[in-house]
């Protein structure tokens, strides 16, 4: 059981604060209820930009980093289409500058012209580094249009293109920064060797006098069920055939979550997995396959991708995945394979516990889906999981008209 | 009011309570060393075997290391794979140079069983040709989509010049090796680089003796039987050599030179001064380069220790327009290096960035185990960490300015731009 404890400020910032004896260090994390997803479809990439500009200076500090380092600390942070997440890892004496730090960003950044400049340049780096000069790097720039239509996930968190962020505007920047940065919509844990009595009188005196800002008031695009199958082809310059599968699934909140996952675990998390025996040990079409699933909290996707061994084609591959499939929709799974899933997982998560700052992180994403204890109840979640359910569930999951297939074909030199 | 505009006072790191693991030797070249202050479930039994990329033909190391578990006379890939997974276990083998490890991890409640099949699995590998011909294809594949990356070109290219004239070292695998290896090279090295090659185990986990004795006794007869021996004699080529790949829109950078370990007693100070340059994300070359121009996402610089020496180096990936620009960009840092005193403000920040990284190292069971082992392969022990830190606490800007002039000569650079 990970314990802690809750409280909420005036100014509507939530806080958990979760004690931990063992350890010289503290975690202070900063989980902003904002992502991707919250973006205009003309100015996309800015709530990955705005983590960085974070970084940049605050109205009251012109440099995050240096005073932090000072402190023996280490800062990162991570956007998806979902949240941003800000993280600080310190010694536990000196968990001040960091409150110090965080509350300030919150309050307001410097917003200057070179921080932008700065800023920019270096998205624009990683977007040519990670998604254009890598083989495969634009696979999410093209599944994600192709798998929703209308809502915001069509574009990933780089951006839709180099071209919305180099347009940036410092208006449009204080305009994204005034309306999700505020306390109302933030999450913030601390973990460490602390008393409940100072942790509240600390966050009092450092956030206390934030101003609320607006209420967070998201109103999407609703995806349309999806009732036809999709395929694209592209040709890339790449050294194989590659292939992505995504099948619509519920959202990280839904009852079937966690039954989706262990299925993307029976399907290709491991060696032991049935994909990876169908088609990569026995019949040889793929050098490398894996299924998982995205934890959105707007409807999800379950992910099969691989690539195709030299000598085969996408056509063989298809049909041997899909006889996979069928196999595992007619005949279900057994008690002992479902188990053997179950023991993985509660592998994992122990192991993952230890981690003090994922501790963090996973109690300030919990108490995002309503309620910190949360991650006290995803054990049973797995445990309970029946055979039944776990048939049920793949029948809902694997409907031709529900996925759409990205195929990247390899340019013959 | 509270005062938003100066920093909250700070107070030292002081000491690092270390926890000694308990050490067990199996011969006098082989230990096995055991944390048991573990507050949870998890079990970490890792190998560590004499089997890095430097021993045997060329490529034989990674294809033995990547078939350990490809089965045995009794059983089957498919059957190892399964029965560990039913028992909740993680596994992770990897080679590096010097040295080869396998590590599984898991629950308690299975260590025993656990560690029954990886003995099993392990010590018995037949190494079956379909299973070599599966992994042969998957590596050449790999090798395919690796070669179209930058950062792999600058980094094979990179270890082509500076282990010169050291061929064990500076090789590297390419897809025709495969072709000259036999099942029988696979099954001598395995014998004598695994089942006479254990160097060390590890273990993290609070577990009773019971299982510290099964892995002895499964494990113990492949203890190594002699010293072994690394014969670097580390000159690097010095200069500039670019790796040319088509429709690249970044180039991969590499600068590094032989240096040392921590044995060196100029350990402490180069590390220090390294920090300064490119070893934080306030450094001299993140600041220069990325914040201030915009060339690249990362730029950054280590040491990497080998167990007779050590070499620096400098990495990134730029646009491939200012690849020249960067190189003069990390010239003119090395020069205010060697010319200005970094003053007091930057000392004292990277002092304490630097202890707040010990005290990280030292978090946990796991950190602890890993912190002894950085310092055990160089027999040395915690009491390393104890100097490091008063010579931290001692370092001033002439200090950092002398490790400058003395180590960071351009002319002695090996410098790789591949893109």
């Amino acid at each position: 059981m990970i314990q802690f404890e809750r409280f909420t400020l005036n100014n509507g910032l939530r806080v958990i604060f979760h004690k931990d004896e063992t350890t010289p260090l503290v975690v202070v994390n900063t989980l902003y209820d904002v992502g991707a997803r919250d973006e205009s479809p003309e100015k996309t990439g800015f709530a990955h930009l705005f983590e960085h500009l974070m970084f940049g200076g605050s109205v009251n500090i012109p440099d995050f980093d240096a005073p932090l380092q000072r402190a023996g600390g280490e800062s990162n942070a991570f956007t998806s289409n979902d949240i941003t997440n800000y993280y600080d890892v310190l010694p536990a004496q000196n968990i001040e500058t960091a409150l110090w730090l965080e509350s300030d960003r919150m309050l307001s950044l410097a917003f200057t012209p070179k921080s932008l400049e700065t800023q920019r340049n270096v998205v624009i780096e990683e977007f040519k580094q990670r998604y254009l000069n890598q083989p495969y790097g634009n696979v999410w720039l093209e599944l994600r249009p192709l798998a929703y239509k209308r809502h915001p996930y069509q574009w990933a968190t780089i951006g839709k293109e180099l071209a919305h962020i180099e347009q940036a505007t410092m208006e449009d920047v204080r305009a994204f920064f005034a309306a999700h940065y505020c306390p109302n919509n933030a999450i913030l844990c601390i973990a460490g060797n602390f008393e409940l009595q100072e942790i509240k009188s600390l966050v009092e005196k450092w956030y206390g006098d934030i101003p609320a800002g607006p209420p967070n008031e998201r109103a999407l695009y609703m995806e349309p069920e999806q009732e036809e199958y999709r395929e694209l082809t592209l040709e890339n310059d790449v050294p194989s055939d590659a292939f992505y599968y995504a099948f619509k699934m519920p959202n990280r909140k839904s009852p079937f979550y966690h039954t989706c996952d262990i299925i993307s675990d029976a399907l290709g998390g491991d060696k032991s997995s049935r994909l990876f025996h169908a088609l990569q040990k026995d019949k040889k079409i793929v050098t490398e396959i894996q299924a998982y699933i995205m934890g959105s909290l707007d409807e999800g996707l379950f992910l099969i991708s691989g690539k195709i061994a030299p000598g085969h084609n996408f056509e063989e591959m298809d049909e041997a995945l899909w006889e996979t499939l069928n196999e595992l929709l007619l005949s279900g799974i057994e008690a002992k394979e479902l188990n053997r899933l179950k023991n993985k997982i509660r592998t994992a998560k122990e192991f993952q516990e230890q981690g003090l700052l994922n501790r963090a992180m996973n109690l300030s994403f919990h108490e995002l889906l309503g309620d910190a204890d949360g991650i006290n109840k995803e054990a049973e979640q797995y445990a309970k999981i029946t055979p039944e359910q776990f048939l049920q569930t793949a029948r809902m999951l694997f409907q031709k008209t529900q996925c759409s297939l990205l195929k990247i074909k390899a340019k013959k030199s | 009011m509270i005062n938003r505009t100066t920093a909250p006072g700070l107070e030292a790191i002081t000491d690092i309570r270390y926890v000694q693991p308990q050490v067990t030797k199996i011969n006098d070249f082989s230990s096995l060393f055991w944390m048991n202050r573990v507050p949870d479930d998890t079990v970490r039994i890792e190998l560590h075997f004499d089997a890095g990329s430097i021993r045997g033909k060329k490529s034989v190391a990674a294809l033995v290391n990547a078939m350990l578990f490809s089965g045995t006379e009794s059983k089957s890939h498919k059957q190892i794979n399964e029965e560990l997974d039913q028992l909740g276990a993680y596994l992770d083998h990897e080679v590096s140079l010097e040295k080869a490890f396998v590590s599984a991890y898991c629950l308690r409640s299975n260590a025993q069983e656990v560690i029954d099949k990886l003995a099993h699995a392990l010590l018995h590998a037949t190494f079956p040709q379909r299973e070599i011909d599966d992994m042969v294809r998957e590596k050449k594949q790999n090798l395919r989509v690796s070669r179209e990356k930058v950062s792999i070109l600058a980094r094979q290219e990179f270890q082509k010049q500076l282990f010169a004239g050291n061929a064990s070292y500076a090789r590297f695998t390419e897809e025709t090796d495969f072709d000259e290896i036999s099942r029988e090279d696979l099954l001598a090295f395995h014998e004598k680089q695994y089942k006479q090659g254990l160097k060390n185990i590890v273990v993290v986990a609070n577990v009773e003796q019971k299982i510290i004795d099964q892995l002895l006794q499964n494990f113990g007869a492949c203890a190594l039987q002699q010293q072994t021996a690394y014969e670097l004699n580390l000159q690097n080529q010095k200069g500039i050599f670019r790796v040319e790949k088509k429709g690249a829109i970044q180039t991969a950078i590499r600068i590094g030179l032989p240096v040392f370990n921590k044995k060196d007693a100029n350990y402490t100070d180069f590390l220090f001064m390294q920090t300064i340059l490119g070893d934080y994300f306030g450094s001299r070359l993140m600041s220069n380069i990325r914040e201030d121009k915009g060339y690249t996402y990362g730029i950054g610089s280590a040491l990497v220790e080998l167990k007779t020496t050590g070499y620096f180096v400098i990495a990134t990936e730029v646009a491939s327009e200012v690849a020249d620009a960067t190189l003069k960009e990390v010239q003119y840092e090395m020069e205010r290096l060697k010319t200005e005193l970094v003053p007091e403000e930057e000392l004292e920040l990277v002092k304490n960035y630097l202890l707040g990284q010990m005290l990280k190292s030292a978090d946990g069971p796991n950190a602890m185990m890993d912190l002894y082992l950085g310092v055990r392969q160089h027999q040395l022990d915690f009491s390393f960490y104890g100097e490091f830190m008063k010579q931290l606490a001692a370092m001033n800007a002439e200090k950092v300015r002398h490790a400058a002039q003395k180590y960071l000569n351009w002319d002695n650079f090996t410098i790789i731009l591949a893109g």
